[in-house]
């Protein structure tokens, strides 16, 4: 999926002063997320078996293995960083990998991945999904947050009426009204 | 002959009306996902695996095989009339494609598009019919150790082709893994980095992952550098749709597009960008004229018929071995595992019904594809006239559907949300996406097969390359690493 639009090349351009954007991100944060990753697999790892007595190899092991190659990995990045590796975002048909980071847009869209965690077993599809759908328009530029909201609610709820015929189980329709 | 009757047999059930109804039902899904941006194949079929439960398993592949061939039609609409290509595999159909249409040859263009398609999707299943079988009976005599060796390769090759860097593809590839190993151990039945939480008992299931990592990751990616600036759309009222010099120009691309996009399909990694970067080079280099870069038609109809030949080409290793080579091949056989269905050789004799049944659809959804594009182009493009903030608020009602839907537990939209964001990260750092999907479900039956592998050779790892098959595979694993650095070093020698 990377590079979809046929004018990647626009990525090299060098960045402009006061663009809101580091020309050179050097994420180290990930090279050590992995390392924390693979030293979380490793440990879970190393607490079952690593062997077993017919099959050579116990529950363990590939879980351990797994967790060193993360480490090592996570290392490796983080030395490729500090020779310079370059990390471009990619380019996707409706963002533009040159520009810089919309924090508000993004925190508001992050809302509305997060919000199903706690509202969709408490307040049901159709109320979720309006909320959602009202929280990513907003995030990508509507204004119209009464008639997003609407619109987010209809599909909720004829999705909810028309999988829950198809045999998907999710859940009741407006629990906060028992049902 | 064989193979003829069970073609035969697979018409009559692909043919009958309510399979011909969700063949049409997936042809138009995914021709609509071609030409809308967020959405692909992998991410289509992965929604819609919770909804396909209560269908007969037949109806359902048919289905999703009229979405895999669909959404490659469809990509090329928005690659020519806006240069904005909808899926990876029409990139290269917007260079030569996009520039056809400013010149007033759009029509031209959307109409070597579809019949090169038609053509390729149906000379490559004719392939797939005729390579399927004698793959499968080749595939009962392979071993674990074969199949371990299979698996080894897939992962090199896919961490080393995608993306633009070795280490991000094994990052991604090794992320992939570490999920696929949480759950209940087939083997020994113990319960591995579930960090004692009942819900993790039953492992991370694909369509979670696949749905956050594209839908999510992608609307959040979207939503933080959102380009409000829409494409040009370049009319085609009134062109002249295909003269009689267009198809001279176009059929030996087609044909040339079709024999690369079929085996390279088939090879793990290649996905559809490569075969069609492969075509489009070739036929730059073979044109005699001075049009290439300037609207030829040979840069759209190669690169066209090698995407849809790409498509069938992903069916062979899936159908006969079980081997995905692309995300969409890997929710394909997730989809099998839903049915409690392990494609493989086992599956032509067990199932020929759905085997021949799946490949005989191929035929009639490819057919179905043309009609519904050649002269309806109009009616898809109406498509894009959804406004962006909705159509992305849409799929993730639809993901969170989708997610709901599997096990109706909040631990799966917790990680829903927390995969997103790590599919956000990997679009802003640039680590490809594929490798993470196949590695979560190769991952545990690479594991089994070696397991197995070495418990019949009583603990001896020599048991992993005892056969010639296994051995020439772990050779090849070990040259896609050599290689590169040796060529390197023998350039800077010279």
């Amino acid at each position: 999926m990377r590079a979809l639009s046929t004018e990647s090349a626009k990525t090299d351009l060098p960045l402009e002063e006061g663009s809101g954007q580091t020309a050179a991100p050097r994420p180290f944060w990930i090279g050590g997320g992995l390392i924390a990753i693979g030293a979380i697999w490793m440990h879970g790892g190393l607490s079952l078996p690593q062997g077993a007595r017919y099959a050579a190899v116990g529950p363990g092991l590939t879980p351990t293995l797994i967790g060193a190659v993360l480490v090592l990995l996570g290392v490796i990045l983080i030395v490729q960083i500090l020779r310079g590796e370059r990390f471009e975002p990619q380019d996707s048909e409706d963002a533009a990998a040159t520009s810089p980071m919309d924090k508000r847009a993004f925190f508001t869209a992050l809302v509305a991945v997060f919000l199903p965690v706690g509202a969709l077993p408490t307040l049901g599809l159709p109320l979720t999904a309006a909320l959602a759908f009202t929280l990513v328009t907003r995030a990508l530029g509507s204004t119209r947050l009464i008639a997003n909201f609407v619109i987010g609610g209809v599909i909720g709820s004829v999705s909810w009426l028309l999988f829950t015929q198809l045999g998907l189980q999710l859940g009741r329709f407006f629990p906060p009204l028992g049902f | 002959m064989e193979t003829f009757e069970l073609l035969l047999h697979g018409f009559s059930v692909a043919l009958q009306p309510h399979n011909l109804f969700w063949a049409f039902i997936g042809s138009v899904l995914g021709t609509a996902i071609g030409v809308l941006p967020g959405i692909g194949p992998a991410l289509t079929i992965a929604l819609l695996l919770p909804v396909t439960i209560t269908l007969a398993p037949t109806s359902a592949f048919i289905m999703f095989a009229g979405v895999l061939y669909g959404a490659m039609y469809g990509g090329s609409t928005t690659s020519i009339l806006i240069n904005t290509p909808g899926e990876a595999g029409s990139m290269m159909t917007a260079l030569e494609g996009n520039k056809m249409a400013r010149a007033g040859r759009g029509a031209a263009a959307l109409a070597t598009a579809a019949i090169g398609s038609f053509v390729a999707g149906t000379i490559a299943t004719l392939c797939l019919t005729f390579a399927a079988p004698t793959i499968a009976e080749l595939a009962f005599y392979l071993k674990p150790a074969d199949y371990f060796a299979m698996t080894a390769l897939a992962f090199c090759s896919i961490a080393v082709v995608m993306g633009r860097s070795r280490t991000r593809g094994f990052v991604s590839l090794f992320l992939g893994l570490a999920l696929g190993v949480v759950g209940i151990d087939a083997m020994t039945g113990q319960p591995r980095l579930t960090f004692g939480t009942l819900q993790l008992l039953r492992g991370v299931e694909l369509t979670v992952v696949l749905v956050s990592l594209f839908a999510v990751g992608e609307l959040l990616y979207v939503a933080s550098r959102y380009n409000k600036i829409p494409g040009v759309m370049q009319p085609i009222k009134g062109q002249k749709w295909f003269t009689r010099e267009d198809l001279s120009r176009s059929w030996k691309p087609w044909l040339r597009g079709t024999a690369i996009g079929f085996p390279m399909g088939a090879l793990p990694g290649s996905g559809s960008e490569i075969p069609t970067m492969l075509s489009y080079t070739l036929e730059r280099k073979l044109s005699k004229r001075d049009d290439f870069g300037k609207g030829a038609i040979e840069g759209v109809a190669g690169p066209e018929a090698a995407n849809n030949a790409a498509a069938a080409g992903i069916l062979v290793p899936m159908l006969t071995l079980g081997l995905p080579t692309s995300a969409t091949a890997a929710v394909l056989l997730a989809a099998f595992q839903n049915y409690g269905l392990q494609p493989g050789p086992f599956l032509f004799t067990s199932n020929p019904s759905l085997i021949w049944g799946l490949i005989a659809s191929l035929y009639v959804g490819n057919l179905m594809l043309l009609v519904l594009n050649l002269p309806l182009v109009g009616l898809w493009v109406k498509l894009l006239s959804i406004p962006r903030p909705q159509l992305y608020a849409g799929i993730l009602v639809f993901a969170m559907v989708g997610v709901w839907g599997v096990s109706g537990a909040w631990s799966d939209l917790l990680i829903m949300a927390s995969v997103g964001v790590l599919g956000y990260v990997m679009r802003v750092y640039d680590f490809p996406i594929a490798p993470a999907l196949i590695g979560l479900i190769l991952g545990p039956m690479a594991e089994n097969y070696l397991r197995t592998a070495l418990a019949a050779g009583q603990g001896n790892p020599m048991v992993l390359v005892g056969t010639p098959v296994s051995a020439t595979l772990i050779v090849l694993c070990v040259l896609i690493f050599a290689l590169p650095p040796l060529i390197q070093r023998l350039r800077a020698n010279a």
